[in-house]
């Protein structure tokens, strides 16, 4: 669920209120399998672990995927996405 | 120049992507073919080249009729309603017909012959014989749960996930012996054929190379379901579009121009991993705008980079003041990735959409002020960049 951080607070007006290379360092990017809205994510899971989201480079590479297979059998198992 | 975006004509693209005849837009289906058709003139007619870059897919996960699930707690019995109180979980085994038999508490006693139920929070033990496992799940405010594609290989036994109430009601069934459910989960793996929809209006000479990306493909309808991916990403569409057609005009002959309208996404990414390898191999060096969801704006649009992108950053955190919406630091897990993970200057902007997956993403529910603002932002980010740098080469 680290991926629903947002790293800086909401601008009162445009742009971003700090650095934008904040943007460069956004918490928990090891996957690409869509993108659940903050809202979506904060659903409780009944069957939910402290799973990782999307394994290692090598288990995502080894799996073909964005994400590793281990790692994504755990999030899906947790009802989560895969990057959730 | 950012006041020209029409959010009518982005509104109408929304609502043409999310109608029946493009069933959600799954990859491999015939809705999806017939929207990358439907995309490929509306390239053309906004005066692109276009060029499609077809790849596979194996192992699509598709729910090929609504499970009939029913239980009982040895007094009432209940059907339970496909979507948002039952559906079947990605790992599920393809069973087609349906099992009727005792429940048992996972874990607890002999599996054989009966559905399990597994408690919050464990994982299922050894559950050889048994008809199957259900899992409970959290819906969301609409009421649904979700649809995913990219998940686990199917294990041997079907798996069905329930609501949170009824997955309660069933394990207190469950635990007091009474319990009975029967049911069937009815999904298969097909592997298909993809496609990337390319336009380019222009090949950089001696400028940058813009590349404005959106996936185009949904999870896709179920039978008896319709799951129309409005705000994901028939918006992302229709901003790149738009964005597109205003850019071709008012860009410097110098600068590249280019629209990849991605498939395969929903299924992990897969067709913006395809070509950033293609871009990779080609030497290409694109500076990659990609748009996930602009449906719903919250407070802020969220912003994700990767690769040399501090300089397309500055340009966005500009475009961003001068037309009045805010950015934040945030995740857009989206093909934005796969191409900074090629090397490239990527963002990713996600803007928010409600309906996640759902049948609720419908078009109604995709905001115009944010298509309009979303797509300003995209504009004035591609030209503060392209200005920058013209004016560091005088």
């Amino acid at each position: 669920m680290s991926e629903t951080h947002i790293t800086e607070p909401a601008a009162p007006t445009g742009g971003f209120t700090g650095d934008p290379a904040a943007a460069l360092t956004v918490a928990g990017t090891g996957g690409c399998c869509g993108n659940p809205p903050a809202a979506t994510l904060a659903l409780p899971e009944p069957a939910a672990a402290e799973a990782p989201c999307c394994g290692t480079a090598a288990e995502a590479t080894a799996a073909g995927s964005c994400c590793g297979g281990t790692a994504k059998a755990d999030a899906l198992a947790a009802g989560q996405s895969c990057c959730g | 120049m950012t006041a020209t975006v029409s959010g009518e004509r982005m509104a109408a693209t929304v609502a043409a992507l999310a109608g029946d005849e493009f069933a959600g837009r799954r990859v491999g289906s015939a809705g999806g073919a017939a929207a990358r058709a439907w995309l490929a003139r509306r390239l053309a007619e906004a005066g692109a080249e276009v060029t499609l870059e077809p790849f596979a897919v194996p192992n699509v996960p598709e729910v090929y009729a609504p499970p009939a699930a029913q239980w009982s707690d040895g007094e009432h019995g209940r059907h339970l309603a496909f979507g948002r109180e039952v559906a079947v979980h990605l790992a599920s085994a393809d069973q087609p017909l349906v099992r009727s038999g005792p429940l048992a508490v996972a874990g607890a006693g002999d599996p054989a012959g009966r559905w399990l139920v597994v408690p919050a929070g464990t994982t299922p033990p050894g559950v050889n014989g048994a008809l199957g496992l259900l899992m409970g799940r959290g819906v969301d405010a609409d009421g649904w749960q979700y649809t995913m594609l990219a998940g686990p290989e199917p294990g041997p036994l079907p798996i069905l996930t329930l609501d949170t109430a009824t997955h309660a009601a069933v394990l207190r069934a469950a635990e007091a012996g009474t319990g009975r459910f029967a049911g069937n989960a009815p999904i298969r793996r097909i592997d298909v054929r993809a496609a990337n929809v390319h336009g380019r209006w222009r090949a950089p000479s001696g400028g940058p190379d813009l590349l404005l990306t959106a996936h185009y493909d949904g999870v896709g309808d179920h039978p008896g379901l319709r799951q129309p991916a409005a705000a994901d990403n028939a918006s992302g569409v229709a901003v790149v579009l738009e964005a597109a057609t205003v850019l071709a005009e008012a860009l410097p002959g110098d600068v590249g121009l280019a629209v990849a309208l991605l498939d395969g996404e929903e299924a992990g990414a897969l067709g913006s991993a395809h070509h950033a390898g293609r871009l990779r191999a080609a030497g290409a060096a694109p500076i990659v705008i990609n748009v996930d969801g602009a449906g719903h704006l919250h407070e802020a649009a969220a912003v994700e980079a990767g690769g040399p992108a501090r300089a397309l950053l500055a340009a966005l955190d500009q475009a961003g003041r001068h037309t009045g919406l805010p950015l934040v630091a945030g995740p857009v897990a989206s093909d934005n990735r796969r191409y900074a993970a090629a090397g490239f200057a990527a963002v990713g902007i996600g803007a928010g959409m409600a309906g996640y997956h759902s049948p609720a993403d419908m078009p109604d529910r995709v905001e115009t002020a944010t298509l309009e603002a979303v797509a300003r932002l995209t504009v004035a980010t591609v030209m503060t960049y392209t200005s920058s740098l013209i004016g560091d080469r005088r």
